[in-house]
């Protein structure tokens, strides 16, 4: 089984970000990047299907030099070869950007099962894989707790809402988008980062197709809004004031 | 003949007159040895062909441990450097026994005897063959012969008292340590020794030239010559290679061996294994000193560092040092080592260092269990949920307890400590305890009001990851570089003279384990800071009584053992715990195990903590906040219990003027 893992690199989870000078996008200086988290658990899911099953697990990244040390880390936890689609310029694309540039890069390959994050840390959109998925005609099937090889193709378990969860059986090639937490990860070893070493990085240049979907004009923090309302009145009167605001100003009743 | 001569009487204790001697008929004290004389050609070819017996029955079977050491790996970082430092080990531990007496004084002192006997009786072995080929060149009448013989003797007599008092002690006091195991082989040493000595005074009793001295000759010649051969293949090897290892034993204590290429990833199988640890194996005399004081055997856990060292000489012995055969894996009962070399038994270890402080003949456990560990955490062989979760939490977060480090920057704002920019005298580091843990952050507030109260200027990093030392303990060289490197960049970049520390691990780990990768700043823990200002100290009017418990890695591995017990005079009264100084028993943190799951037994945290409130003192001091967080968990469970406060807390107490004005 050929599996292909499309992972993302995104600042760290406590990184203090700024914007840059020009306002249009953030300061990466003093960042540090790392693998975006639900792609950590589609690359433990891809990991862990090969020692079951056998075959080839295979990491491609988009981005600019710095996530080669997030392919490199992938190949160091067990991963066989890597893709490097080289990309100066993820904040101008979309996700169908993103998704064509992968759908090209991959085209090649035929890979059985392609896993991805279900969506980043950073941006959040949750449309890549889905939209990757649409582009190679291929089916799909979204926010995957666990994975499953039959005789016949795949058996997934998606976790829907309120505790609820539907298992849906699908052929060969397909897609699926991986939650978080569904396995445990593993840590990156000395010998694996050996290996890395001798294990082979493609680099592909990025198409022009779909570059400059986006034409960024701020990028800026999210301003901390801080509105206090006193409300007023008998303690029931209050209660119900209150669940009225829960209900239809922060709809969260 | 002289009948009875100065020397002999006055170093024998024997009465000086020859009449009360004579106890039994015909048998009376010479001041000389008697030497049976006239060896026929038949008896000097019947000891040559014994001779030649016992040395190739000795060398068939030392042969192959010789074999297996010079084929094990070469110890790429090993030098003779500091020679002086081996020399004086060579003296004090070797030839003085200062390890074997001071760790075990009874039996030690009857151990040196055997041992000092052993090398008075080199020159008296060597005249006794001489003799045996007519070349004797020591005559007992001679002025020389008379003193040397009689010399002999006082030690002759010191050695059979000696191990017969052993004998008893390996056969019927039996401490558990010595093993479950009766060695019969032991007994039947001790028996041939016995003989030696016996046959060797009684040739002061017998005429000259007798057929009862030629009897004595060839006993002892033949006691002698069986006790060779069952050398190599019991723990009497040590008579041969101790020597040999405590003089070439690795410099430092507990110090872990870089990886020497692309290959190394530890002690994965007996191909990693170095000529150092082959030697140590086979050196190994099984006296149970490691396992006796170790924590993690006592409240009854998998691993016996004896055991371990014993399982790497069964693995030798069976597999060689070329086998792949993993040395780490879950219980493999048909081999010899299998039951005791575990994942599970490595993975126990707190590498406290008692096993190898105690070790008399300079076996040194922790770098073998650390190497054992290296093996099968680098290839990824070890599989732990809460390893794991470190490991991910220091890749990712750069700490141990696995907060964002944004958590730090918090507490540095909120605790208005200053950043270091360079112009400040000392850097204080915080470690992950004093970073992100609440008791932590107390140790290193109060630490900073007294350096505050002394005017000593000093600031934090603007960003520190964990020193790695978990990592390193545990076997994980990637996460442990990455730290080692983050740390030293960190420190060179803010230009860092000089480091202080609350915590003895982040000390060790920078001071020494750091170097792999390069030099940190000096580096000292807040005792010995304290410790030199300690006039400056406000003493206080107080007779609380205090007991210190002294953390692994300040005293064993750092040799502090006053400084903090100053700092504590200063608080209150010291006590002292049943076990302290190098005999401290650790509190259960260390090697990376406070962030692994539940312990087997009992908890390592719980004996010590109930030994140190046994004392009866009013406070526990502590100097490390990991041994100050395991007994905080330890003593919640008390009814009565002591109140635990750091050194640092215990003089900041009677800190209440606010100094320069930092805090």
């Amino acid at each position: 089984m050929k599996i292909l893992v499309a992972v993302k690199q995104v600042p760290e989870r406590d990184a203090q970000i700024h914007v840059a000078a020009d306002g249009k996008w953030i300061d990466e200086d003093d960042l540090s990047y790392t693998i975006n988290e639900p792609d950590a658990y589609a690359l433990e899911e891809a990991l862990q299907l090969k020692e079951k099953n056998g075959g080839e697990v295979v990491v491609v990244c988009a981005g600019p030099e710095r996530v080669t040390s997030t392919l490199r880390e992938a190949l160091a936890k067990g991963a066989d070869r890597a893709i490097h689609i080289e990309a100066d310029d993820l904040g101008e694309r979309d996700t169908l950007g993103v998704a064509r540039m992968l759908a090209e890069a991959v085209k090649g390959e035929s890979p059985d099962l392609i896993l991805t994050g279900l969506q980043s840390d950073d941006l959040g959109l949750g449309q890549t894989g889905v939209v990757l998925a649409e582009l190679l005609g291929i089916p799909h099937a979204t926010i995957i707790m666990q994975v499953e090889k039959t005789d016949l193709g795949l058996r997934v378990k998606r976790e829907l809402e309120d505790g609820w969860f539907q298992h849906v059986e699908m052929p060969f090639p397909a897609l699926l988008t991986i939650q978080s937490g569904g396995n445990k990860l593993r840590y990156a070893t000395l010998m694996g980062i050996k290996k890395a070493k001798t294990k082979e990085t493609a680099t592909f240049s990025a198409s022009a197709a779909g570059a400059k979907a986006v034409s960024l004009e701020k990028v800026y923090l999210p301003e901390k809004q801080k509105r206090t309302e006193m409300l007023t009145g008998t303690p029931a009167e209050i209660a119900a004031k209150l669940v009225e605001k829960l209900k239809f100003d922060v709809r969260v009743l | 003949m002289l009948d009875v001569s100065v020397v002999a009487s006055a170093a024998m204790g024997m009465a000086a007159r020859p009449g009360t001697l004579a106890v039994f008929t015909g048998l009376h004290l010479s001041g000389t040895l008697a030497e049976p004389a006239g060896f026929t050609g038949i008896e000097i070819g019947l000891l040559v062909a014994c001779v030649l017996a016992s040395g190739g029955l000795f060398f068939w079977r030392f042969a192959p441990i010789l074999r297996n050491i010079f084929r094990s790996k070469k110890d790429n970082d090993f030098t003779l450097h500091p020679l002086g430092r081996r020399v004086w080990d060579f003296f004090w531990e070797v030839l003085c026994q200062a390890k074997v007496i001071r760790q075990r004084p009874l039996p030690g002192i009857a151990h040196a005897f055997v041992f000092w006997g052993f090398l008075a009786f080199a020159l008296v072995s060597l005249n006794h063959f001489a003799n045996g080929m007519r070349l004797g060149f020591l005559a007992p009448d001679g002025s020389v012969g008379r003193f040397y013989f009689g010399f002999a003797a006082v030690w002759a007599l010191l050695v059979a008292v000696s191990i017969a008092g052993l004998f008893v002690r390996r056969f019927f006091v039996r401490p558990i340590w010595l093993g479950t195991k009766v060695s019969y082989e032991s007994g039947f040493i001790a028996f041939l020794i016995f003989t030696l000595m016996v046959t060797y005074l009684a040739a002061f009793f017998v005429e000259d030239g007798g057929a009862a001295v030629k009897s004595l000759w060839w006993t002892h010649t033949l006691a002698l010559l069986m006790f060779l051969p069952l050398i190599p293949h019991t723990k009497h090897l040590h008579l041969v290679l101790s020597p040999l290892t405590v003089f070439l034993k690795r410099d430092g204590f507990s110090k872990i061996p870089p990886l020497s290429g692309d290959e190394d990833f530890g002690l994965v199988a007996g191909k990693d294994i170095t000529q150092l640890i082959s030697l140590q194996a086979y050196s190994c005399v099984e006296c149970g000193r490691c396992t006796e004081h170790c924590p993690a055997s006592i409240t009854g856990k998998v691993l016996n560092p004896k055991e371990i060292i014993l399982g790497m000489r069964s693995y030798l012995n069976e597999l060689g040092p070329a086998s792949e055969v993993a040395l780490l894996a879950e219980a493999r009962p048909e081999t010899t080592f299998g039951t005791t070399m575990s994942m599970e038994a490595a993975f126990e270890c707190t590498t406290c260092g008692s096993c190898e402080y105690q070790c008399p003949v300079g076996i040194q456990h922790v770098p073998i269990l650390v190497g054992l560990r290296r093996g099968a955490t680098n290839t990824g062989a070890w599989e732990d949920t809460y390893g794991t979760k470190l490991f991910l939490a220091l890749e990712k977060n750069g700490n141990a307890l696995g907060l964002s480090s944004s958590e730090r920057d918090k507490f540095v704002t909120k605790t208005g400590l200053p950043i270091f920019d360079g112009t400040q005298e000392y850097c204080l580091w915080l470690g992950c305890m004093g970073g992100y843990d609440p008791k932590g952050r107390e140790i290193i507030a109060d630490f900073a009001r007294v350096m505050d109260y002394l005017g000593t200027t000093f600031g934090v990093l603007k960003k520190e990851k964990c020193t790695g030392d978990p990592a390193r303990r545990l076997g994980n060289d990637l996460v442990f570089q990455t730290m080692a490197e983050f740390g030293l960049k960190a420190l060179e970049t803010a230009k860092v003279q000089k480091i202080v520390a609350i915590c003895p691990h982040c000390v060790r780990t920078i001071s020494n384990d750091w170097r792999e990768y390069g030099i940190a700043p000096e580096i000292e823990h807040h005792s010995e800071f304290m410790a030199r200002h300690k006039d400056r100290l406000p003493k206080q009017q107080s007779d609380e009584s205090i007991v210190y418990h002294d953390p692994c890695y300040l005293g064993r591995y750092r040799d502090v053992y006053e400084e903090p017990r100053e700092i504590v005079a200063l608080a209150g009264t010291l006590v002292e715990a049943p076990r302290s100084r190098e005999k401290s028993f650790c509190c259960g943190a260390g090697g990376g195990l406070a962030f692994l799951g539940e312990e087997t037994g009992e908890r390592v945290s719980h004996v010590r903590a109930a030994e140190l409130a046994g004392t009866g003192a009013q406070v526990v001091g502590t100097a490390c906040p990991f041994c100050n967080t395991m007994f905080r968990d330890a003593l919640s469970e008390m009814e009565t219990k002591p109140q635990l406060l750091d050194i640092a807390q215990l003089t900041a107490r009677a800190i209440t003027t606010v100094g320069s004005g930092a805090l």
